[in-house]
């Protein structure tokens, strides 16, 4: 069986067309820089070196275009070949009016001209691409066809083979390329009603509807939702993938992209569309399979490190003055916190993690009589951030002090945040009406108060007080990974928030909230924290980038996530190891990797630029 | 680069149309706008906020932004048409021949940058002159614009100053390369009163001194009159009235002036003299004008058929054709008839003493170190000493410039700061000392506060009915939700709100119905003494009225006490029973408002009062113009606190002034008055404000 092209059967043809379009593009894109270094003045003069760049230009263009049709030329007037050369020569009138045009303003703006001509050629560059996958897909299949009609209908194999042949002919005539975007066309529905709906309702939308009309917005919303419907096709209906990620399949050990498999199961995808990795595994496959882990631990994660920080960053942003007061609530609640959490250590950790514990915990108390909050929170945060992010995962996910318990340990603390958060959201706006406020804490606090327990406890290890009533435990490794994304990202939330709620604690709005007697986090949380929403959204969408990049990094280096995993780290990390010899393995995920988090940033820069206007 | 010589009209714009393209749609913030500067001429533009103004000066400068366009007429620097100009000349124009000046100084100020340096990059980079004439240069023009130790100043960086010094440095900025004209855009606005006196002082002696032409941005009519020689009034994008100064403030022939005009008070008259009219109605904004006359809607003379049919024209309002209106009806209009007093609304009697203040002291202590609390501890005198008593049903007015410890004071008395010292009873029960949670419902709610900025006074992330409805919450009002919106419905219709904005979020408001919102939110637990810090100083004229009316109507019918803070003596005379004037945390007097407004004054008060602007040129006005900027409360003078400013401070023997707190003097009638000067010095003291002989 042949191999997939790249390409597929079309490639002679448009190729032709984007090798002169992306000549050209480099050229005037080449030039445009240049002129603009050497010539800053709109109304240069027509020096020298533009006139030999101009004509370069021309020769280097023409040449191509030549070339490009010469097969053509040399050949027999076939049908074909007169379509391409009418085709060239619209080519050429196009290029010529486009010429006719560009001198007339090239001597006005010489640098403007080429950077609007280099406009142009990716402009058809983009266009020449549509059309070759347009063409490639409605016509994959007619060179089976045409074989089909030239065969002895005697011959003919029988309809279940019949159709398998075509199937793959039909991807034959597709190439690599088309056959994955067939691959995606789930994703281009989904994509295509979500955009459709959004823009038709956009003005309905609020700051999500301002998004489209922000190109870059637009761009980076794609991207992102692109992986992420990737993800849940893949993740819930088992779509998209080709293989299964962990399917390893005799004699595909790094064969490159587009190679058939040595036999083809009943029904089974006949190629591997980006090629083996080294145990036989599946390239695309398992770039799909590694979307899902993304998808799912990045956003959560970083809502996570969002509730410690605001939940922190916010009082510390509004109480100035001492954090704790002799004989207030909060020096006894804190104490009693501190307390409990040492005699755990005492009972649990032995001897040593209680005298550090102690220490530790005994000196932060001492110091919140002295200094305030924010002085105390931002000191903890800026530690944190201090240290370098590496060596705290490879402390965190070594094996030795999983085992010791303290990712759960970190996990009982962090995970707590969210429960306080929405206890505190809850209480602070019934505080008038204790009946609903009864009611409303208990629907959200038991359903998030039993997850808590059964997420931080773990049958097997130093917190397993639930037993059998343990019913949902998260993949090895994942608890572990999340919960040091969860540590290393609320500090900086933390100073975000903080800096916000500085800053609105000084409007009026906030002063007659304290007039009218309205408790501390009845402002914090109703009054100042909805109004911190735009910088905080944008900060949301680009933190997930880093997590995402974070997660790339513990995968890389094998931390946390079992080596199998087809998370982007691990798999970019063990394509590296034959990077010089095979390199298809290695670059899927990392360009997936790369595309997201590009997404992410675009979306939340088009967020920023649109939050600000109006 | 040389000058351009030229004769005629320093600028000439001829039917200017400025609009703004946004997402939804056009906005034509500037329509068919004329107006002619003179050399050496001041020529002040005045109106409402949004009205098209700072567009026109923008428009000037080339300077519109991505999404803004001219999109008719021309504009003529020396007869040269700038649209025809290329980019290097516009630069070079901005640079050399037009200099503008925005309302917040730092906005102009690099702030990491020596001013010294700031000042001579401006002649070094537009006029390549050496660097020691650079300097020279920058000294004389910091001494030009009355900068003390103009050296000194050349070697500090921006954060150094006050922001009336910041004022000043920009405008010696501006001056450094001798423009031809000078664009204003609210210079003072961010200052205080008698700073802004005497910088509007010094902007007058340099256009004098230099020849240059002005462009004056107000919405202050009174800065406008003592500062230009023409004026050109705006609404809602147009040109209404344009003239010769005198000829317009005596002569107006345009409503929209007229009704300016009425809406303002004056120092020289009270509320029975001289009633506020406010306009009614609303500013339209720019997409939603009306057809026909843009005033039509809000115009007393309005006649249909006639007044909304098509576009108005300027049409000349005297035989030489230099006033001008945008009026159809202004020869029919009887311009002379007096103004018919709306029903003369009596007040409540004033009743029982309900809060009283006793010695109140504030101090603040500020370490220098955060996080070991160690260091010296300086003592910030925010309230020093302050006694007074406020009535039922009574306004008192507090009057001061920033930093003289209003807030504080306010702050106190709602509890979210205790006082220092001293007694703070409200109906004879001492709260001085009890912070705001441990105070029950009840006397949170009888005090309450209006806010001054009112695009900060409502939480933008909330419906405007929500957030009276949480007040209403949390005094304990109403039995379910039902009755608190019931009550929230009728609150809006107490500050004459349409019901259906209790669905609305406050940037769907404008200042004025912000304003409205707090007021309602304010009264939400039926407040018997509400504290107003400038409720209106952040409005438009127009609808300062409007919102005055309202709170002393709401005062009237509830009979609220009303502590009104204000830096604006206009609309003390105007609304208050009693006037308490402070300066750096001391009461310096203390009267009914009949008294503090003629002689004898405190000196401080004196200045204050002449450094009013008053839009009435029948009034004459003693000059008094401060020296220097209030002294910072970490580090007060000794003695008597205005003794750094004061002008009679020679008058006092023994330099008692510089050593001593004054005494508080009881003029008689309970006119208290914080100053060293004998009673035959202050008894001779001539009233600042006049009315001039016909
Ligand atoms: N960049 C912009 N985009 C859209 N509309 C704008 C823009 N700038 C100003 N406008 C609109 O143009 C109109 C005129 O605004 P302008 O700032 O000139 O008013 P102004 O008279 O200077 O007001 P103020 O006294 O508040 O300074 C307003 O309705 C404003 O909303
Ligand atoms: S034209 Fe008519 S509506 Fe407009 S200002 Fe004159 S009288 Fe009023
Ligand atoms: S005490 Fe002296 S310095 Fe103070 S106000 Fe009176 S005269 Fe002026
Ligand atoms: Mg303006």
């Amino acid at each position: 069986m042949e191999p997939l092209t790249w390409f597929g059967a079309y490639a002679g043809f448009f190729g032709s067309f984007l090798a002169v379009f992306a000549t050209l593009a480099v050229l005037a894109g080449l030039c445009s820089m240049l002129l603009a270094l050497t010539d800053s003045s709109p109304r240069g003069s027509f020096s020298l070196f533009n006139g030999i760049a101009v004509v370069t230009l021309l020769l280097v263009g023409i040449g191509y275009i030549y070339n490009a049709l010469s097969p053509s030329l040399s050949g027999g007037m076939e049908l074909a070949a007169l379509g391409k050369i009418l085709l060239g020569l619209l080519a050429l009138g196009v290029f010529a009016a486009m010429l006719g045009v560009f001198m007339k303003t090239f001597f006005d703006n010489p640098a403007e001209t080429m950077g609007s001509l280099f406009a142009l050629m990716l402009k058809l560059i983009g266009l020449t691409a549509v059309a070759w996958l347009g063409y490639t897909l409605l016509f994959a299949g007619a060179g089976f066809r045409d074989t089909l009609a030239s065969m002895d209908p005697a011959a003919l194999p029988t309809g279940e083979e019949l159709a398998q042949q075509k199937r793959i002919a039909t991807m034959q005539g597709r190439g690599i390329l088309a056959s994955i975007f067939m691959r995606f066309l789930p994703v281009w529905i989904a994509l295509g009603l979500l955009f459709a709906l959004s823009m038709a309702y956009k003005r309905k939308l609020g700051l999500y509807g301002k998004l489209f009309d922000n190109a870059i917005g637009i761009f980076g919303f794609f991207l992102v939702m692109f992986w992420v419907f990737t993800a849940l096709f893949n993740g819930l209906f088992d779509m998209i993938a080709t293989h299964g990620p962990l399917d390893q399949l005799s004699g595909m050990k790094n064969k490159v992209p587009g190679t058939p498999l040595r036999d083809i199961s009943e029904g089974a995808y006949p190629f591997y569309l980006l090629g083996g990795d080294n145990l036989a595994r599946d390239v695309f496959s398992r770039m799909v399979t590694g979307s899902v882990i993304v998808v799912m631990i990045a956003p959560l994660a970083t809502l996570f490190a969002f509730m410690v920080g605001i939940t922190l960053g916010l009082p510390a942003g509004y109480f100035s003055g001492p954090a704790l007061r002799k004989g207030s609530l909060g020096m006894i609640a804190t104490g009693v916190v501190f307390g409990l959490a040492t005699l755990a250590a005492l009972v649990w950790g032995g001897l040593a993690n209680f005298l550090m514990l102690a220490v530790i915990l005994g000196m932060l108390f001492v110091l919140m009589f002295r200094a305030s909050l924010d002085t105390v929170l931002s000191f903890l945060a800026n530690l944190i951030l201090a240290f370098p992010v590496i060596l705290l995962f490879y402390l965190l996910v070594t094996p030795e002090i999983v085992e010791t318990g303290l990712p759960q340990y970190m996990a009982i603390v962090l995970f707590i945040f969210p429960i306080v958060f929405a206890g505190v959201l809850i209480s602070s706006r019934f505080q008038t009406d204790p009946g609903k406020n009864r009611f409303w804490l208990m629907v959200v606090l038991i359903p998030m108060a039993v997850l808590y327990a059964v997420t931080i406890n773990a049958p097997d290890s130093q917190i397993n007080l639930l037993g059998p009533l343990d019913f949902f435990n998260p993949a090895p490794g994942v608890l572990v990974v999340f919960v040091s994304v969860v540590f290393v990202n609320s500090p900086t939330v933390f100073r975000i928030v903080r800096g916000l709620a500085l800053d609105i604690h000084s409007r009026d709005y906030v002063a007659a909230a304290q007039t009218r007697g309205e408790g501390p986090w009845y402002i914090m949380l109703w009054e100042i924290l909805p109004n911190a929403r735009g910088p905080l959204i944008v900060d949301f969408c680009l933190r997930i980038g880093y997590t995402t990049i974070l997660l790339g990094t513990l995968g890389f280096f094998g931390l946390g996530l079992p080596p199998e995993s087809p998370d982007w780290g691990s798999t970019i990390n063990e394509g590296r190891k034959l990077l010089s010899i095979y390199a298809h393995p290695a670059l899927p995920p990392a360009f997936a990797l790369l595309t997201l988090v590009l997404g992410l940033n675009l979306l939340a820069d088009g967020l920023r630029e649109e939050s600000l206007k109006d | 680069m040389a000058k351009i010589q030229y004769d005629g009209p320093i600028l000439e714009i001829d039917k200017l149309s400025i609009s703004f393209f946004t997402r939804l749609r056009e906005i034509p913030a500037v329509m068919d706008f004329s107006v002619k500067v003179a050399p050496g001429e001041a020529v002040g533009l005045v109106g409402e906020s949004g009205c098209g103004k700072s567009t026109v000066a923008l428009g000037v400068m080339r300077d519109l932004g991505k999404n803004g366009h001219i999109v008719g007429g021309s504009i003529k620097f020396k007869g040269r048409d700038m649209a025809s100009m290329s980019a290097d000349e516009l630069r070079d124009i901005r640079g050399n021949e037009i200099a503008m000046i925005y309302q917040e100084p730092m906005a102009s100020l690099n702030p990491a940058m020596k001013i010294g340096r700031q000042l001579m990059e401006v002649p070094m980079i537009h006029e390549g002159v050496s660097e020691e004439e650079a300097y020279n240069r920058a000294l004389e023009v910091v001494t030009d614009v009355k900068l003390p130790d103009p050296a000194r100043m050349l070697s500090s960086y921006p954060h150094q100053l006050s922001g009336g010094q910041q004022q000043r440095i920009v405008i010696a900025m501006a001056l450094m390369s001798k423009p031809s004209l000078l664009i204003l855009d609210e210079p003072t606005t961010a200052l205080d009163v008698t700073v802004e006196a005497a910088v509007v002082e010094l902007v007058k002696d340099l256009g004098k001194k230099y020849g240059t032409s002005m462009l004056f941005i107000s919405h202050n009519l009174g800065l406008v009159l003592e500062t230009c020689d023409r004026i050109c009034v705006m609404y809602s994008g147009e040109a209404v009235e344009r003239g010769d100064i005198k000829e317009v403030f005596n002569n107006m022939q345009h409503p929209y002036t007229q009704a300016l005009f009425r809406s303002i008070p004056l120092p020289g008259a009270d509320k029975n003299a001289r009633p506020l009219v406010a306009i009614p109605g609303n500013f339209p904004l720019p997409h939603e004008r009306p057809k026909g006359c843009n005033f039509g809607p809000r115009c007393d003379y309005f006649e249909e058929g006639r007044c909304d049919q098509g576009f108005v024209p300027m049409a000349a309002a005297d035989e030489t054709g230099s006033h001008e209106t945008r009026c159809l009806k202004f020869t029919e209009i009887d311009w002379k008839a007096p103004l018919i007093a709306a029903e003369t609304k009596t007040k409540g009697e004033i009743g029982e003493v309900v809060l009283s203040m006793q010695n109140l002291k504030k101090y603040y202590e500020v370490a220098a170190n955060a996080l070991f609390g160690g260091g010296e501890k300086r003592v910030v005198k925010a309230n020093e000493t302050l006694s007074f008593e406020a009535r039922e049903s009574e306004t008192l007015a507090i009057v001061g410039e920033s930093g003289c410890g209003k807030s504080t004071f306010a702050k106190v008395l709602m509890g979210l700061e205790t006082a220092t010292d001293g007694q703070i009873l409200l109906d004879g029960q001492g709260i001085g000392n009890t912070p705001i949670e441990k105070r029950d419902t009840k006397t949170v709610a009888d005090v309450q506060m209006v806010f001054q900025n009112p695009f900060d006074t409502l939480n933008p992330s909330m419906t405007v009915g929500r957030q009276i409805i949480r007040a209403l919450e949390i005094f304990d009002i109403g039995n379910s939700d039902a009755e608190r919106r019931e009550r929230m419905l009728k609150l809006l219709d107490l500050v004459k709100l349409p019901r259906a904005f209790a669905d609305r979020m406050p940037r769907q408001l404008s200042g004025g119905q912000k304003q409205r919102v707090g007021i309602a939110r304010a009264f939400a637990g039926d407040a018997r003494i509400v504290v107003a810090d400038e409720p209106v100083s952040a409005l438009d004229v127009s609808v300062q009225a409007a919102v005055t009316d309202l709170l002393m109507e709401i005062q009237r019918e509830h009979k609220t006490t009303l502590l009104f803070i204000s830096h604006d003596l206009s609309i003390v005379r105007y609304l208050s029973d009693r006037v308490m004037v402070m300066y750096l945390g001391h009461v310096v007097e203390l009267g009914t408002t009949d008294e503090v407004f003629s002689p004898p004054y405190h000196p401080y008060t004196e200045a204050l009062l002449s450094a009013v602007p008053i839009a009435d040129t029948s009034i004459e006005k003693q000059h008094i113009v401060l020296e220097g900027d209030i002294p910072s409360a970490m580090n007060p003078p000794s003695g008597c606190p205005f003794q750094t400013r004061c002008r009679w401070k020679s008058e006092v023997p023994g330099g008692l002034c510089d050593s001593e707190i004054p005494p508080v003097k009881d003029m008689g009638n309970g006119h208290q008055i914080k100053c060293h000067l004998s009673n035959e010095i202050l008894k001779k003291m001539d009233p600042v404000i006049k009315i001039a002989a016909e």
